[in-house]
């Protein structure tokens, strides 16, 4: 009940390695849309171990505050049963969502989050860059409530698992469209290329983990249009190829802020404002970014009405 | 540390460096030909969409475009196989000095370095 029996990740790896293999291949032999660059390859990938050794470190106080809301859970959910997984895999999956939405929407969790963004490619290693400072940012303490709720642990962490796992395949511009049913309700290639684009017009969009119906739902579904192929990365590219510079980066902007702010409140605003915040609103947000699109968008329509 | 999760480890940073090293010997990276004026200006238009650069200079070995729009230089430079953009005052980048045809703006996360020919700056296209 507290212990997983196995991790989905885990077992994935091999399976992760070999598809980015075939994505290579396939891109090398030009059957499918495949670019690596091998410094934003190593960086992709190095964050991928860092991220499982920074898990080992928080580890422990993870599993300590599992445990003692475990002890004070509400019922007790049996692992064994069908409707238990499905209602776990819809709450997991929506929990994600929110989670998801705030490692975008404030600076705080962002700075966590954004070294999955800052590669300006988009394949199967980006998947694998992940956060080494999410235990820091506490994030993880989003899930706890199913746990308090009754749900075992372990049925959380697989369940974490599968949309980790779910979300590798995605990183892909190999794959151009999936059957449109699967794309109504699944997230996929194409809805999480939006995701990571740094277009105005794609910004703070398509948070989803498996279903993107969360996305429809909230209103931050933003659907990939061929007119405007996704750019990627962040609005602000990294100027270089440092690992420790791609992970801390946000993490440093924060601190030089607040050591600069002249209140509390401008404090708490450059820690939990919008990444962009300032508090005269000379830095750009994407809700600033994306008005100035539709504002140009707007003109050229007039200017050019006949 | 048990042993497994030090092997677990140890594999991990093996498959890394294979996956890196066949990314790298596969050549799949895009494309980075030296900009020419239309490239520059399509990649000034994406990167700076608000602004409308009077004067573009290219970099002798095509790989950075400094633009000038009013007060501001508009910086782009080649990192890996695309371009990353910064804006800065142009009295900053008019003020630098190139040395042995190299042209070094420090910027707080990078230092890129655009080639010059003859050590002229600022170049006549931005004077």
């Amino acid at each position: 009940m507290l212990k997983a029996p196995f991790d989905p990740v885990q077992l994935a790896i091999p399976f992760f390695v070999l598809a980015i293999i075939l994505e290579i291949l396939l891109g090398r032999l030009g059957k499918a849309k495949a670019n690596y660059e091998t410094r934003d390859t190593a960086m992709s990938l190095s964050m991928g171990f860092g991220s499982t050794v920074a898990g080992l470190l928080v580890g422990g106080v993870i599993f300590a505050a599992t445990v003692w809301i475990w002890k004070h859970r509400i019922f007790t959910i049996p692992m064994t049963a069908i409707w238990a997984w499905v209602v776990i895999f819809l709450l997991e999956d929506l929990t994600y969502y929110w989670f998801h939405r705030i490692s975008h929407e404030r600076r705080f969790w962002w700075a966590s989050h954004v070294n999955h963004h800052t590669s300006t490619h988009y394949n199967l290693s980006t998947a694998l860059r992940q956060t080494w400072t999410g235990g820091v940012a506490g994030t993880w303490l989003l899930w706890l409530p199913l746990t308090f709720l009754g749900f075992p642990p372990a049925m959380v962490a697989i369940q974490k698992g599968i949309s980790l796992v779910y979300q590798f395949w995605i990183h892909t511009e190999a794959i151009k469209r999936m059957p449109r049913w699967f794309e109504a309700v699944f997230n996929t290639p194409s809805h999480h290329r939006v995701h990571h684009a740094r277009n105005a017009r794609y910004l703070d969009a398509n948070y989803a983990g498996i279903l993107i119906i969360w996305d429809r739902l909230f209103g931050t579904f933003i659907p990939e249009i061929d007119e405007e192929p996704c750019r990627y990365g962040t609005v602000k590219n990294l100027g270089n190829f440092n690992l420790l510079h791609n992970v801390f980066h946000e993490w440093i902007g924060i601190a030089k802020d607040v050591a600069g702010a002249k209140s509390p409140r401008e404090a708490l605003g450059y820690v939990f404002g919008p990444p962009g915040w300032s508090p005269d609103g000379s830095r750009d947000t994407s809700h600033t970014l994306k008005a100035r699109w539709r504002a140009r968008l707007e003109a050229e329509k007039a200017s050019s009405a006949p | 540390m048990d042993k497994a999760l030090l092997i677990q480890l140890g594999g991990s940073i093996v498959a890394v460096i294979l996956l890196v090293a066949f990314a790298a010997w596969m050549g799949v990276a895009r494309a980075t030909p030296p900009l020419d004026a239309e490239a520059a200006r399509a990649l000034l238009t994406q990167e700076f969409p608000e602004h409308r650069p009077n004067a573009v200079w290219i970099a002798a070995d095509g790989a950075g475009v400094i633009a000038r729009a009013g007060d501001l230089a508009l910086v782009l430079w080649r990192r890996g196989d695309g371009y990353v953009a910064r804006d800065l005052p142009w009295s900053a980048v008019a003020a630098l000095k190139p040395t042995s045809g190299r042209l070094v703006v420090r910027l707080p996360d990078a230092r890129p370095v655009f080639a010059v020919n003859d050590d002229v700056w600022p170049p006549k296209e931005l004077a």
